[in-house]
């Protein structure tokens, strides 16, 4: 019993420490954006909101916000759009055709970043069509097509095809089947894919830099560039800006959906 | 009725394929034109001919290739190769346990940790980055309590070295990894575990000696995932370590963004691709050859 209580505590112990490796850094930065002085002190001297207005009251910066939220938006509708009638087709006709669309479609989320933006930078090269908005949205949307395409195969999944017979039997055409039974138990995978690229989209660096950087600033670039020429606490509130963003569509997407699931359990969790 | 059957049975699967011809030409044409292109044109360019003004012009020459072959980059790969290792190594010592444990927590707190981890995967790596940097500057608050502890003599800054660029590259590789063995670990069959534990053997001993060998397939994947991060990164290394700290993925868009040869960039690209394919089925060559000796 004692030994019990001996690896409980060791186990506690090491979670702690985890939670506090990965908080340790977000909190230094959130603490660092309330400071009252320039300087990049933590903990905080006094407490300001003066970098908070300043960010929010700089056109560069609210520039490079409505880039970045207008590609993110852009690129996850995009992703979705795509991804939606493969894992659909991949569900209802297991066919080969849809199978080998949904491998190539995962394809770029598994190559790293740094060769996705020398692709990418090559294809709009050539293409002509250099430093457009459109650009980043179209990359973002290959790169990130792997995450639509798993939770929607789970979403697909989990609907049950006796329901989906019986409907047809009832009467209910294709079409009066997909209304009733597929829209309904899709809704919440389709919101969670969504919120999920979107985030991706938004805090992806590299790409966006190569694709368009010399013409569109999103926010993880305007931090980089600022970040080399020297220290400026408007760069902590656009981090703190992320996290919140971050943290609050995951957090929603808990309160919508059975997010041990999304991620992969299979067993069901009670409780 | 059989007859029936049969005549209705061809008319619906043709019916059925028209339906999803039509479904899937979008998507096709998307796949066509942003994933397959751009990797078939990777390849083009990596034998295309360097050229000063223009980038490059068509060709076929291994000129590139022959120079992936140089000392020096050989050396950017050894050192890549040295940084993924003991990377993968730290990182699943902590994400292991770590992912086993949310998975045997109750509900709401394993909601709370995924959360917690998705938020912390999604943040930008420059966001991270530029943290680290505050963390381990001159007047971060690290530097001070080492001072103040008398560990440190003097306030200097924690960065750039080796151990700096490690360390941010397991915190950013972390989140994805006990994700990644999130569903294999709440998969994990109690029985064993639970047999081990009336044998009298302690939850640690348990763990080690019983519980970590079941996982070996996931742990290598997961291993692997680590060591594609690793070799490709390039804002850790570009801030946080010296020109000898960086990996082939700093030198890769160095070539293609400064040095402007973009050839040359495709070529160590269509290297880095061929290497985590040979990665991908040496690991799946592992998976399948113990699950047939068990």
């Amino acid at each position: 019993m004692s030994r019990n209580l001996i690896s409980t505590g060791a186990q506690r112990l090491f979670m702690g420490l985890v939670a506090a490796f990965i908080a340790t850094p977000l909190v230094v930065v959130a603490g660092v954006s309330f400071n009252a002085t320039r300087r990049m002190s933590f903990p905080p001297r006094a407490f300001s909101l003066t970098w908070y207005r300043e960010f929010f009251t700089d056109a560069d910066w609210m520039a490079s916000l409505r880039a970045t939220l207008t590609i993110s938006a852009c690129a996850a509708l995009l992703a979705v759009i795509v991804a939606l009638p493969i894992a659909y087709a991949v569900w209802r006709y297991r066919s080969k055709v849809s199978q080998a669309m949904a491998g190539v479609g995962a394809s770029l989320f598994l190559l790293p970043g740094v060769v996705v933006a020398v692709m990418f930078s090559a294809l709009w090269g050539v293409t002509g069509h250099i430093g457009r908005i459109e650009n980043v949205i179209v990359s973002h949307a290959a790169v990130f097509l792997g995450i639509p395409l798993s939770l929607l195969a789970v979403g697909f999944e989990s609907i049950d095809r006796g329901l989906l017979e019986a409907a047809r039997t009832m009467g209910a055409g294709e079409t009066d089947a997909f209304r009733m039974v597929v829209r309904p138990a899709m809704t919440p995978y389709i919101v969670c894919a969504l919120a999920y690229v979107f985030v991706l989209s938004m805090n992806e660096y590299l790409i966006a830099y190569m694709v368009a950087g010399f013409t569109i600033q999103t926010l993880p670039i305007r931090i980089f560039t600022n970040m080399r020429a020297g220290y400026e606490p408007t760069m902590c509130v656009a981090a703190v800006l992320f996290m919140v963003v971050g943290f609050c569509v995951f957090g929603a997407l808990a309160a919508i959906g059975d997010l041990p699931r999304l991620m992969g359990r299979q067993r069901p969790l009670h409780d | 009725m059989a007859s029936l059957g049969a005549v209705a049975a061809p008319s619906r699967s043709r019916r059925e394929s028209v339906a999803q011809a039509i479904i899937l030409s979008g998507p096709a044409i998307f796949l066509a034109a942003f994933c397959i292109m751009p990797l078939v044109l990777l390849v083009l360019l990596s034998v295309a001919h360097h050229d000063e003004g223009t980038l490059w012009a068509p060709a076929f020459e291994l000129t590139q290739y022959r120079q992936l072959a140089e000392p020096t980059f050989l050396r950017v790969i050894g050192f890549s190769l040295f940084l993924a290792a003991t990377s993968a190594v730290a990182t699943l010592t902590i994400a292991f346990p770590a992912a086993y444990f949310i998975s045997r927590m109750r509900r709401r707190a394993q909601v709370a940790w995924l959360v917690f981890i998705l938020g912390a995967l999604s943040l930008s790596e420059v966001l991270i980055v530029f943290a680290v940097q505050v963390l381990l500057s001159t007047s971060g608050v690290l530097v001070k309590t080492l001072v103040d502890l008398g560990v440190m003599a003097s306030a200097h800054s924690l960065y750039p070295n080796f151990g700096a660029v490690l360390t941010c590259l397991v915190y950013l590789v972390l989140p994805y990894v006990v994700l990644f063995l999130y569903p294999a670990v709440s998969r994990l069959d109690e029985e064993m575990p639970q047999a081990a534990a009336t044998m009298g053997a302690s939850p640690i001993r348990t763990f080690f000696l019983v519980t970590m060998p079941l996982m070996r397939g996931p742990l290598v994947s997961a291993a692997a995932l680590v060591v594609i991060f690793t070799i490709s990164s390039y804002l850790t290394p570009l801030v946080l370590g010296r020109p000898e700290t960086w990996t082939v993925g700093v030198h890769l868009s160095n070539t293609a963004m400064e040095a402007g040869d973009v050839p040359l960039a495709a070529a160590q690209a269509v290297l880095l691709v061929a290497a985590i394919i040979g990665l991908l089925a040496l690991v799946r060559w592992i998976g399948r050859d113990r699950s047939a000796r068990a």
